[in-house]
């Protein structure tokens, strides 16, 4: 084997075995520790990304993409379905940064999560979570990546409906595992597809065999995948419900890793978009519109998780619109400079919540600038990142993404709402950042504020280096495949970054507006819409089902019960027979008289029928 | 009763069914029908209670006035074709006469209303001879005036079963419950006497042995209403338990022997190409089997309520012969698969 290529696969081996061990050592009945969580789990996880960065650094200089199949698992007459591990740019950049990202929630969950009993179990649920991301990530055929997309969407489950005593974040688990469940009608359609036409799951075998065919079919499958598990339109209510789980869950699922399983999938897939313009449309649509709503529904929001989720999915909008520009690379460094400032923003949150001692309401925040500093700056830093600040780690990704878009052909409309979201964008962190950290405090006087523990202060600090270098560092080191197109008029260049400015002021106009009056009555429509989240739940989730069950209820009692059964059924037929019966019996009066006058009746009537 | 008048009656009553069975003279049969009726009416009200003899009257009334039809009949049948033999055909007048004659002897609907009413005023065993053996005789004759594709006789025989089905829905006496299961048995009966006499004869026959069982197991349980045979399941246990296998089979239920008679008959409806009377014949008998059921469900399927003393009696060796009951159960319950023999045995 090629030494490169060995030393591939002898890292993700020993990767996964570092992962691993943990896991397989609570199998035993031995009792854990109290400190297994920090001295196993996140020791593990650190371990693994030391052990991942050889791989990077080997890829970086030398370029070489390696592809690693070992034992065959299933042989059927047509198919084969091989144990096979793809070492490619895409996996050998994302899963270094996905590692760095889990240590640092990790170390942050050892103290957010100390004073729960079952934190153990909580430590394994991630690391199985994140095995199984890996197994997605790096997985080269679709069977093993559809093993890694469930595994990933079992613990969602499972940890969204970690505190299963509240109603609310079971319903919020089931809502996560619904959702997913229709996108995965997609992926094995496509999967379906593709193993009865091009007669394999392997990607090198696909890409090559399906050149002359037409692919929209397995395409449309694969982005309705991708709708439900990145939370585009129409699949999107699950992401702000799961933030019922703890902060670390919603650091490291929805935000950073888990999310963002769908567009990895369609960047993997990229080369069989690229010649499809329906699918292309479709996405870069799609797209656009998830940007645009959610970042409207995260205007009006007053729980500072659910911004930060309608911001997760604004952002999965844009990495959307990107492939559908055709610029998978692009969506990918988005990925990448995304898992650093937005699990900072979660973690952020996390340590706010807890020195508010569980307050998770914006309104009740203020002025912790000056009694957090450490966890404002950071979340200042996330923000800015997140608004694409320039040379931020946001910014390389956001504005190449918003540059490709105006040199682009595609259609106006894209592109108008791309640009009203990444404004929206600046508006709602500058809303979180005021009310958190601006102004007075709102909160009540005895909050147990602490920030100086390391497990957070740590966490933070290099997720903060992440979130301020980390664009510049993939920009420096990764060679793009396509071209961008560097020249283009001033305003065009300038747009994303005058768009976001523009936005950052009418928000401060607005923010001076919290103590005046500005209209006698105001103006509540737009309002509602988007606290209403476009009405979207209270139609999906209340209306259909109510709809559905008043049908039931209709067809069981009236049509079965009261149609069937009473009217023209059982009932009819002894409601008919009941007054036959009694009339035949009350024909006995007793008289005789009235018995042979019949009997002579019955005698003159027949002998005149018969005579005839 | 003075035991020599008793064996008079009974051996008149017998005396008057054979001579009918053995006559090919119309004459001799009327005397046979005219003895029987004669012999079973000191039988009827020898209790001489009112209800009895309304009942005797109501019985010898219609009885005379079937019998007087049956002379004119077969006088007139005499006068048109010039002979008396049974065994030549009727003249078409005189059939349809005899027929009606004969249905009012039988107590078929149109003309049924005297059954219930004289039969509940009768005790149980007369009312068993009423039921089983005065049929004969009429049953007899008919077998043998029958025309083919005679539209009265498929007019009897259907409203029969639907009279013998709606009138025993709304009854709670359990003479008057027999009573219309009989106009319904016999509705059966004449359907198909006019295309194979042998399926008559066979639902005949085992109606016979099934009604002599009910009527047996009521002598026993001494009962007359639903209500009173509800405590039978303290008094006579083993016979609580047969007694549905016999009401059932009374419905015409498979396996029970009650099916063998209705299964022939509506195939043999089907292969003349009636199905609609068969259809019609075929849902009457759901009706009679539901107050069958009624009457098992209130006896066996249910215990009902009852004071102690009354659920806990004792339970000392019966003097009366139970032998009867014991064989004609038997028949009446488990003779389903002699089908094949029992049909060759009959063929007349």
């Amino acid at each position: 084997m090629h030494p490169t290529t060995l030393m591939y696969t002898s890292s993700l081996l020993l990767m996964f075995a570092v992962l691993l061990y943990p896991l397989l050592v609570t199998f035993t009945s031995l009792p854990l520790n109290n400190d297994w969580a920090s001295s196993h789990a996140k020791t593990a996880v650190k371990s693994a990304f030391l052990i991942s960065l050889a791989p990077l650094s080997l890829f970086l200089s030398t370029g070489m993409e390696a592809v690693t199949s070992s034992w065959t698992w299933m042989v059927t007459t047509t198919l084969d379905i091989t144990l096979s591990f793809k070492f490619d740019h895409y996996s050998i950049i994302f899963i270094p940064i996905a590692l760095y990202v889990t240590w640092s929630i990790l170390e942050f969950a050892t103290w957010y999560m100390h004073s729960d009993p079952l934190m153990n179990r909580f430590f394994k649920y991630l690391l199985t979570f994140l095995v199984a991301m890996l197994i997605l990530v790096s997985a080269n055929n679709l069977f093993q990546l559809f093993i890694g997309w469930e595994g990933v969407g079992i613990m969602s489950f499972l940890l969204i409906g970690w505190w299963h005593g509240r109603a609310d974040a079971n319903t919020a688990a089931l809502q996560a595992v619904l959702y997913n469940r229709v996108g995965d009608i997609g992926l094995i359609l496509g999967m379906a597809w593709l193993a009865t036409n091009v007669n394999s799951w392997d990607i090198q075998q696909m890409f090559i065999l399906s050149k002359d065919l037409d692919m929209t079919l397995p395409l449309l499958g694969l982005i309705l995948a991708a709708t439900g598990k990145s939370a585009q339109f129409g699949l999107h209510p699950w992401l702000p419900a799961a933030m019922e789980g703890p902060t670390p869950v919603s650091a490291l699922l929805h935000s950073s890793t888990m999310v963002v399983a769908g567009i990895f999938l369609l960047i993997r897939m990229s080369p069989l978009m690229e010649n499809n313009q329906t699918a292309l449309t479709l996405c870069l649509c799609l797209g656009a519109l998830t940007t645009m709503f959610t970042a409207t529904c995260a205007l009006t929001q007053n729980d500072i998780k659910k911004i930060v989720a309608f911001s997760t999915s604004s952002q999965l909008g844009l990495m959307m619109v990107t492939i559908g520009l055709n610029q998978p690379q692009l969506a990918f460094l988005h990925i990448c400079t995304h898992a650093f400032f937005k699990a900072m923003l979660f973690l952020c949150s996390g340590s706010v919540i807890h020195s508010l001692n569980d307050e998770q309401d914006i309104r009740k925040m203020g002025g912790l600038h000056h009694l957090a500093p450490f966890t404002s700056s950071c979340l200042t830093v996330g923000s800015l990142a997140l608004t694409g600040t320039p040379f931020l780690a946001g910014f390389f990704s956001k504005d190449a993404i918003i540059e490709a878009l105006n040199t682009s052909h595609v259609n106006a409309w894209a592109l108008t709402l791309t640009l009203i979201a990444t404004s929206f964008t600046a508006i709602y962190s500058l809303r979180v950042i005021f009310f958190v950290t601006m102004d007075t405090p709102r909160f009540l006087p005895l909050s147990p504020i602490n920030e100086n523990n390391p497990a957070v202060i740590n966490p933070l600090k290099r997720l903060a280096w992440g979130s301020i270098f980390g664009g510049l560092l993939v920009m420096l080191n990764i060679n793009l495949f396509k071209t961008p197109v560097l020249t283009m008029p001033a305003e065009l260049k300038l747009a994303a970054l005058a768009v976001s400015i523009l936005g950052l002021l009418t928000a401060l106009e607005l923010a001076t507006l919290t103590s005046k009056q500005f209209k006698v009555t105001p103006l509540r429509t737009p309002h509602h819409f988007s606290t209403s989240l476009g009405f979207v739940p209270a139609i999906i989730h209340r209306q259909i089902p109510q709809l559905s069950l008043l049908l039931g209820q209709k067809i069981a009692s009236q049509m079965v019960d009261q149609t069937w059964l009473e009217k023209t059924g059982p009932k009819a037929i002894a409601n008919a027979t009941t007054p036959l019966a009694s009339a035949t019996s009350n024909m006995q009066q007793g008289l005789i008289k009235t018995y042979l006058t019949l009997f002579l009746m019955t005698l003159v009537l027949v002998t005149l029928i018969s005579a005839t | 009763m003075n035991p020599f008048i008793l064996s008079i009656l009974l051996l008149s009553l017998g005396l008057g069914t054979t001579l009918t069975f053995a006559s090919s003279h119309w004459l001799l049969a009327w005397m046979g029908l005219e003895i029987s009726t004669l012999a079973i009416i000191p039988l009827m009200s020898q209790h001489h209670h009112p209800r009895a003899v309304e009942a005797t009257t109501k019985y010898f009334i219609t009885q005379a006035a079937a019998a007087a039809l049956i002379l004119f009949a077969s006088t007139t049948n005499a006068w048109i074709t010039g002979q008396w033999d049974i065994n030549f055909d009727l003249h078409f007048f005189p059939a349809s006469m005899l027929t009606m004659a004969l249905a009012l002897k039988m107590g078929l609907a149109p003309v049924h209303f005297w059954l219930p009413e004289v039969l509940q005023g009768l005790d149980l065993t007369t009312g068993l001879i009423l039921s089983t053996w005065q049929k004969l005789a009429p049953f007899i004759l008919m077998c043998q005036i029958m025309p083919v594709n005679s539209s009265l006789i498929t007019f009897l025989g259907v409203t029969s079963t639907l009279v013998g089905g709606w009138g025993g829905l709304n009854q709670t006496q359990l003479r008057k419950i027999l009573a219309y299961s009989s106009i319904a048995h016999l509705g059966w009966m004449i359907l198909v006497m006019q295309f194979n006499q042998q399926l008559a004869l066979l639902a005949l026959i085992i109606y016979i042995p099934m009604t002599f069982s009910t009527f047996m197991i009521f002598k026993t349980n001494s009962s007359t209403t639903v209500n009173t045979l509800a405590a039978s399941w303290a008094k006579t246990p083993a016979l609580t338990a047969i007694t549905p296998m016999i009401l059932l089979s009374l419905g015409g239920l498979p396996p029970l022997s009650g099916f063998m008679p209705k299964w022939m008959i509506l195939q043999e409806l089907t292969k003349q190409d009636i199905p609609l009377t068969a259809s019609i014949a075929a849902l009457s008998a759901l009706l009679s089997l539901y107050f069958y059921l009624r009457v098992s469900y209130a006896m066996t399927l249910t215990i009902s309520p009852n004071n102690l003393n009354a659920t806990t009696p004792w339970r000392l060796q019966t003097t009366a012969s139970t032998l009867p009951l014991a064989i004609s159960a038997t028949i009446s319950a488990m003779l389903l698969p002699l089908a094949p023999a029992t049909l060759a045995l009959l063929s007349l």
